[in-house]
């Protein structure tokens, strides 16, 4: 059996952890290439609607990151995230998907080492998770 | 119950009568024959409410209503789709054995009007123990479970606080694996969808063809947002807390919360 | 009919010597929809533009799809090209291989070309679904705050005065000039300091347009660019400003080096400014001295050049020995930076008239050793591989010039980054210098980096004229990617009016029912409704659930089907 390499989606607010990860590239940070950003403006524009079809169709996990509370380039954009993303992971609990496959997080425009340490470690929680098992599920 | 047009002052009265040997509902204007009036039958009655609501511009509506109608109704008035002044609510009780198979917690109407408030259940069986199997026997029971579904849509269209016309999860984008059953996000997405609003009428659970225990669903959820958010659906005070700011609505510190 | 065009950036070694750029470009020819697949070496310069532009006529192209950089930085330069191949530029769609991948992934070629192809992939999947905007448009307050009065809040201020625009600034202490006060010349053509600035302070002083708001901080930043609402916090009283642009010119100080060479511990050991405060007295009288440059600086925890320092020690040395020819000066330097003809001759004069250069490394730093009257320092001489002892009245740290302690409290005020050593960040080191990412503010000065007041002054005047554009333009474009709402689907739940942070929705009649509506002046771009949404009633422009779904099934496609 070949290694498991995650396949993981990160939705990345423009203002500040679009920006963070674009510092980490220009810092040259090494991390993991697992992790596929998608740029949104607001993390707070976030469905939970794509979290679900990510992890039902076979994502192996979804991180969503966004500005610090109170550094909201929307102001109070993120208070939503800070809200929503946890309820979505519980959700996915109650089915039996194991919660940590959904991450929510705060990286600054100025935090290239963040978005390192956090798309790292998420990595690594993903590859201890093993496999999103709803690869193997057919409806 | 004709003491809705004279001591409540309504105009209307939204009720079930017993017609032709079946419970049907029927809105009664004064002086109408109300025949035999049922209150042993689960109706929907915030649905034909929401409904009646769009036509009826003028006078005030009584409903005979469950706690958990109350509830919605609540729900529904807090968004502005219904007329809280517009309204006269009846409280029926439900009955022990209605208790049971809602495994309702919640069952006694703020004003008992029509029968006794019974004790309610303590707690849902089914949906403590999917709570206590493990994260990869409990997939594979709901995956069983959601294969049975043939996306009839009689959950949504039957419940009370779905008030979308036509639904999200009938386009591609969030379903799109092809045909029946379709899929884990559909029920997913639903549940996140009646987070902040599901008042545990049971209904969904009713209406399923194929027996899926989608009001254990259901219950799960609310305790996660009452343990998360302290919210409960139904509350005419409270706004949704996925709605509002943190400073609006504290969120709990929910040890293991992501 | 879709005809999408796909071009691969080389971006010379910095994308192509991770990322194997024609694997890339040969997956991309195959996804659906691309009719077109290409690569540049440079697609940003004047030839990749070219020939993006001549692509776009030749296969009658109708979607772009770039796989370069950030589009933070440079989506601007690519919709542009786009719109002069005569397509609208919302049809163009940003795919970063380079910060997201090529430069992160460095060592790891094969999978960074694997996740650049569906990186690419999700790019074309969103691009097959883009449509054209029209822009709107907002109107911007005449009228510019400048944060800092220093040398470069001057220069920035006196420009904006000379084109006409009122200007406010804030400064935190009493008087005008910042660090600059502190030093009498400036090298190395040794310009009096206070001339330079009485006579930027009388430019303002002349200007009725102009408010200098003394003893004053910054306490609230609200708005957007053309629309900031500034408030102020002078003693007691708060005065609220609106204005169209912001510049950031909130300086520098010196870093105290606690602990180190015996600063603290004895008084003969004192920093450079304290030695340009000395040197401004008649009395100053000591013979014997030694600087040390990078003195906190260069070194693990502050590894940056303070890049003034070097040239303020030749300066001083220079001043030492005007004042008493006798004067024993030696410099201990690990490099001098003295770029430029005019410090480079700074460099010969000290040297011919004796100034000792002794190049010290981080191994073996200079000892300081009591001494009744001065300090012994004891030195390892790299060049002589010897070390030497010096006796010495007085002994000066050259240290680097670190952010202002309130540079973390600005940084929120205004939403903009900082580095990891706390200075500003700016929006690209090269094609955006003296700009934020967040459009209406600016930078510049030593709040950005330490500088020479000669660059100061330059950056003053390169922010002004960059804020100078919104204010005489008059109105700002607003991008297309507002919310907005498909009443049909809508069921007037209202979840989009609790959820938006601007109260720009609300519920109004719609035919013969209730649906929300986007206030599209008030409405920021956020998305929180389009979350908020039950039923996919309100989407965002650009950034819709379709485009958005549409991405992620390209991901788990890509990821089942293999990059091949």
């Amino acid at each position: 059996m070949s290694e498991f390499n995650p396949n993981i989606l990160a939705f990345c607010c423009n203002w500040c952890s679009y920006a963070g990860a674009d510092l980490a590239g220009v810092n040259r940070l090494q991390m993991p290439p697992n992790v596929n950003v998608v740029r949104v403006m607001c993390s707070a524009s976030v469905k939970p609607e794509y979290v679900f079809k990510a992890i039902s169709q076979g994502i192996d996990g979804v991180l969503v990151l966004g500005c610090h509370i109170g550094d909201c380039h929307y102001l109070t954009g993120n208070h939503r995230t800070a809200k929503r993303i946890p309820l979505t992971a519980k959700i996915l609990e109650k089915v039996g998907i194991d919660p940590r496959r959904v991450q929510l997080d705060w990286v600054s425009a100025a935090e290239g080492e963040k978005f390192q340490q956090v798309v790292t470690q998420f990595v690594d929680d993903i590859r201890s998770l093993g496999p999103n098992p709803m690869k193997e599920v057919r409806f | 119950m004709r003491l809705a047009f004279e001591e409540r002052g309504a105009d209307y009265l939204l009720a079930i009568k017993e017609a032709h040997g079946q419970a049907a509902p029927v809105l009664l204007r004064k002086g109408d024959d109300a025949g035999t009036m049922r209150f042993d039958v689960p109706y929907q009655m915030t649905m034909i409410l929401t409904n009646i609501s769009r036509f009826i511009k003028e006078g005030r509506i009584a409903v005979v209503a469950r706690r958990c109608d109350e509830r919605a109704i609540a729900e529904l008035v807090k968004r502005d789709l219904l007329n809280h002044d517009n309204l006269v609510v009846i409280g029926l009780a439900c009955s022990e054995e209605q208790i049971r198979e809602c495994r309702c917690t919640d069952p006694c109407p703020s004003s008992a009007d029509i029968g006794h408030c019974a004790a309610p259940a303590k707690e849902d069986q089914a949906a403590s123990s999917i709570q206590s199997m493990p994260l990869p026997d409990r997939l594979d029971y709901w995956i069983d479970q959601f294969r049975k579904c043939n996306k009839c849509f009689g959950c949504t269209l039957n419940c009370p606080v779905c008030f979308c016309d036509d639904c999200l999860l009938e386009e591609k984008t969030f379903t799109p694996e092809k045909g029946i059953p379709p899929g884990l996000a559909f029920h997913l997405i639903r549940a996140v969808h009646l987070a902040d609003k599901c008042v545990e009428c049971g209904e969904c659970e009713r209406s399923c063809p194929s027996d899926i225990p989608l009001l254990a669903l259901r219950k799960m959820v609310n305790q996660d947002m009452k343990r998360m958010f302290n919210y409960t659906s139904g509350d005419p005070e409270r706004r949704s807390p996925l709605l509002t700011t943190l400073e609006g609505d504290p969120m709990e510190d929910d040890g293991d919360a992501c | 009919m879709l005809r999408i065009g796909v071009f691969v950036c080389h971006c010379g070694h910095n994308i192509a010597s991770a990322v194997d750029v024609d694997e890339v470009v040969e997956f991309a020819r195959k996804l659906p929809g691309v009719v077109y697949a290409g690569q540049n070496l440079y697609s940003c310069s004047q030839e990749g533009l070219g020939s993006i532009k001549k692509s776009i006529e030749d296969n009658d192209l109708n979607r772009v799809v770039v796989a370069a950089c950030t589009p933070r930085t440079h989506e601007p330069l690519f919709r542009r090209a786009c719109e002069q191949a005569g397509i609208n530029k919302y049809l163009f769609e940003f795919v970063n291989i380079r910060e997201h991948c090529s430069w992160i992934h460095a060592k790891e070629p094969e999978a960074a070309t694997g996740k650049a192809k569906k990186l690419v992939a999700m790019g074309v999947a969103k691009a097959s679904l883009l449509e054209p905007q029209e822009e709107g448009e907002s109107a911007v307050i005449p009228r510019a705050v400048v944060i800092g009065a220093g040398i470069s809040g001057l220069a920035a201020a006196a420009s904006l005065l000379d084109q006409g625009i009122e200007t406010h600034i804030i400064e935190s202490k009493n008087c005008v000039g910042g660090l600059l006060r502190e030093v009498a010349v400036i090298g190395p053509e040794d310009i009096d300091s206070r001339n330079l600035i009485n006579s930027l302070e009388k430019r303002l002083t002349s200007s009725p347009k102009a408010h200098l708001h003394l003893n004053s901080r910054v306490k609230e930043v609200k708005g957007f660019v053309g629309n900031f609402e500034v408030t102020i916090a002078k003693g007691d009283e708060d005065i609220t400003v609106q204005a169209g642009a912001i510049i950031v010119a909130t300086g520098t100080r010196e870093f105290q080096p606690a602990g180190e060479y015996g600063f603290d511990e004895y008084p003969a050991v004192i920093t450079q400014l304290e030695l340009e405060r000395r040197l401004a007295k008649s009395d100053f009288a000591a013979s014997r001295m030694a600087i040390i440059n990078c003195a906190g600086s260069r070194q693990p925890g502050r590894e940056y050049c303070s890049r003034v320092c070097c040239n303020a020690s030749l300066k001083n040395a220079l001043r030492i020995l005007d004042k008493n020819p006798d004067a024993q000066v030696t410099i201990l330097h690990r490099d001098i930076m003295s770029c430029g003809a005019a410090a480079e001759e700074l460099y010969r004069r000290a040297s011919e008239r004796g100034v000792r250069f002794v190049r010290y490394g981080l191994e073996k730093r200079p000892q300081v050793h009591a001494k009744e009257n001065g300090v012994v320092l004891e030195a390892f001489d790299e060049t002589l591989d010897e070390t030497i002892d010096l006796d010495l009245d007085l002994l000066i740290l050259a240290t680097p010039l670190v952010p202002p302690e309130d540079s973390v409290e600005t940084g929120k005020h205004l939403k903009v980054p900082r580095d990891k050593y706390g200075f500003f960040l700016e929006a690209h080191v090269k094609l955006r210098p003296v700009e934020f990412a967040t459009d209406g503010v600016f930078v510049c000065g030593s709040a950005r980096w330490p500088v020479s007041a000669r660059e100061c002054i330059w950056q003053g005047q390169a922010a002004a004229a960059k804020a100078s554009i919104p204010i005489s333009e008059g109105k700002v474009r607003i991008e297309a990617i507002t919310a907005e709402v498909d009443p049909d689907r809508c069921a007037a739940c209202g979840n989009c009016v609790l959820a938006c942070p601007y109260e720009a929705i609300e519920i109004v009649e719609h035919l013969d029912t209730m649906a929300a509506k986007v206030n599209e002046a008030q409405c920021k771009g956020c998305g929180t409704c389009v979350a908020a949404c039950h039923n996919d009633a309100i989407q965002q422009k650009g950034f819709s659930s379709r485009q958005l779904g549409a991405m992620i099934d390209a991901l788990i496609r890509t990821a089942t089907e293999g990059t091949q």
